[in-house]
């Protein structure tokens, strides 16, 4: 493969991001204003609850996993599935056809590109924010800080998967905005971002806590806090990889489906 | 030589959803599974030999889109076969897709937000574009189409006129052998449209890139292709060089003659007399062979003859009248 074309989509998505500066400033901002109102969420929570309502956490552990869950983890995954969307809806996927290239390939490559930009500009300054004003607990210990870094890649990859396939359902919907809110909801829910999973009903956080989007947000911030032991952080990074490879396999699938469909179609 | 396209018999049929007005029927038709069959291209046969400039017309919705497509790979032929460089496009798509180069004039492929330069640079790294080889070609191409002043200026900022220009430069960075152009003219302006003409033209000669361009704009076609194929719904209706459209058409030049005073009535072999307005008299040549001084021997040295000319007919013409004469006329041509 070309590697240094695709390592070129992800310098040129990181560089046409600073043609818009000025959307760093709002997006650093509402994700200052969001993660301050989901601290706040978490004090007065702590403020009336038991040890035993919050399964142990303290508060201060509460907050960094806010922290991290939130902005470091969930990234914005709209772009891509608007990228694809339109893409898909006026015909531009036609021209990457015409290109000796591997759309999602160039797809993961230009989103890396993004994400490093937002993860510089906007993550990176939010988190040292909120970190001063509330403060932030250090990773468990140093397996569980390497470990995280596992885990981080990881869900990069599965939140890159889930939305390039919700992306990829616009070529027989149409429209990519209908998946956007499905995923969207389901990623509130399901990922552990808002709310950890230990706060679930049990039946409810065993179910969530096998499938694909629990990796997204909830099981690397819970390795960052040492809420696995070891032989549970790298089982589930397993089952993690497991999962990854199985959607990874539908998207292959579904981009050779979508491809058919194209050129037999005319999209 | 050898053809580098080889077209036999290919068809394209598209199956479209039907949609049933109102929006009840929008609703049914989210259930319904009727389909209209659209014949975008049908039976058409055309071969292609290295070198050549071959312009592809035909009015709105034709079918000419849908060949471009089939013969870059990204539209598969319903029937029929097709080979571009002795492959099938649609099977060797990477392969095929690394020695041609593919303008749309209605769908950008430069990055919007990132400078020329950028872009270039990009297309450099997917075609594997030697480092030497890619420098020399931007510099021609720089040159060539004049746009030094605004290689570094992001797509975003550039005139319809501009970005064209450097679409076409971007496509043919990694020395294409065959060059598509799907109406590479729309939407310019006069001056635009007269630098890419002459751009493709010598390219064409120059560097003996295939170039097969569909258009709407007869003046592409004179300008750049020796040769043409018409189509309209689909089907073929003429494939070869423009006089021969002419001679086929049977279209015929105009003479007229001017007098100092009315000579009469005159009656010739050679020419036939349609108007006579006494001193100017128009005639028309039949014969494809005709010339003046045959015309002008018939009439003798007994006139007062103060001024003679001839009129080719405009390919604008000659155009409209294909189209419209169309099921006789085609029959005919071919």
């Amino acid at each position: 493969m070309k590697a240094r074309a695709y390592a070129a989509f992800t310098v040129n998505a990181f560089q046409s991001r600073l043609a818009y500066r000025s959307a760093v400033w709002s997006a650093a901002f509402g994700d200052l204003v969001f993660i301050f109102a989901r601290i706040a969420i978490w004090v007065s929570v702590y403020g009336a609850a038991t040890s035993t309502m919050t399964d142990g956490v303290t508060l201060p552990q509460a907050i960094t996993y806010a922290i991290i869950a939130g902005p470091v983890l969930y990234w914005d995954f709209a772009r891509l599935l608007h990228d694809v969307g339109t893409a898909i809806q006026t015909g531009d996927v036609a021209v990457y056809l015409l290109k000796p290239l591997h759309y999602p390939a160039f797809l993961l490559a230009s989103h890396i590109g993004h994400f490093l930009f937002e993860l510089l500009l906007v993550v990176l300054p939010v988190v040292v924010i909120a970190g001063l004003t509330y403060g932030m607990v250090p990773p468990a210990s140093l397996f569980h800080a390497l470990a995280f870094l596992g885990y981080w890649a990881l869900s990069f990859m599965m939140l890159f998967a889930l939305a390039s396939l919700a992306g990829l359902a616009a070529f027989w919907l149409m429209t990519a905005s209908a998946l956007e809110w499905f995923l969207m909801s389901i990623m509130t829910l399901l990922s552990g971002g808002l709310v950890p999973l230990w706060l679930f009903p049990g039946w409810l956080a065993a179910i969530a806590g096998h499938l694909p989007f629990a990796w997204v947000s909830y099981y690397p911030a819970a390795v960052y806090l040492g809420r696995l032991d070891v032989s549970q952080t790298l089982l589930y990074f397993a089952i993690g990889l497991v999962w990854l490879a199985v959607l990874l396999g539908a998207l292959a699938w579904l981009w050779t489906r979508a491809r058919h469909r194209l050129i037999v179609q005319g999209g | 030589m050898s053809a580098i396209i080889e077209v036999s018999g290919v068809a394209k049929t598209f199956r479209q959803p039907k949609r049933l007005p109102g929006l009840g029927g929008a609703i049914r038709s989210l259930f319904s599974r009727d389909y209209t069959e659209v014949r975008a291209v049908q039976d058409v046969s055309f071969a292609i030999a290295p070198g050549e400039a071959v312009g592809y017309l035909g009015p709105n919705g034709a079918g000419k889109s849908t060949m471009i497509k089939m013969m870059t790979g990204i539209l598969v032929p319903t029937a029929g076969s097709l080979s571009v460089l002795g492959r099938e496009p649609h099977a060797h798509r990477m392969t095929n897709a690394a020695e041609i180069g593919v303008v749309f004039g209605q769908r950008s492929q430069l990055w919007w937000d990132l400078p020329v330069r950028d872009s270039f640079d990009l297309h450099r790294h997917i075609y594997e574009v030697p480092e030497a080889r890619f420098a020399d070609n931007l510099a021609f191409l720089t040159t060539m189409l004049g746009m030094a002043d605004y290689l570094d200026r992001p797509v975003r900022q550039l005139s319809l006129g501009q970005r064209m220009r450097a679409e076409i430069a971007m496509a043919l960075l990694h020395d294409p052998k065959i060059l598509f152009l799907d109406e590479p003219t729309i939407g310019l302006d006069v001056v635009a449209k007269d630098a890419v003409r002459k751009f493709l033209a010598q390219i064409n000669r120059e560097r003996g890139t295939t170039i097969i361009l569909t258009t709407h704009d007869l003046q592409d076609i004179e300008e750049i292709c020796p040769r043409l194929i018409m189509v309209d719904d689909g089907k073929l209706l003429f494939d070869g060089e423009l006089p021969r459209l002419r001679a086929a058409l049977g279209s015929r030049r105009r003479l007229r003659l001017e007098f100092g005073s009315d000579p009469g009535p005159i009656t010739l072999t050679t020419a036939r007399l349609v108007t006579d307005d006494g001193a100017a008299k128009h005639f028309l040549l039949d014969a494809e062979d005709t010339s003046i001084l045959d015309v002008l021997t018939e009439l003798g040295s007994g006139y007062d003859l103060k001024d003679v000319t001839l009129e080719e007919p405009a390919i604008e013409e000659v155009i409209r009248t294909f189209y419209q004469s169309k099921p006789q006329r085609a029959a005919e041509a071919l």
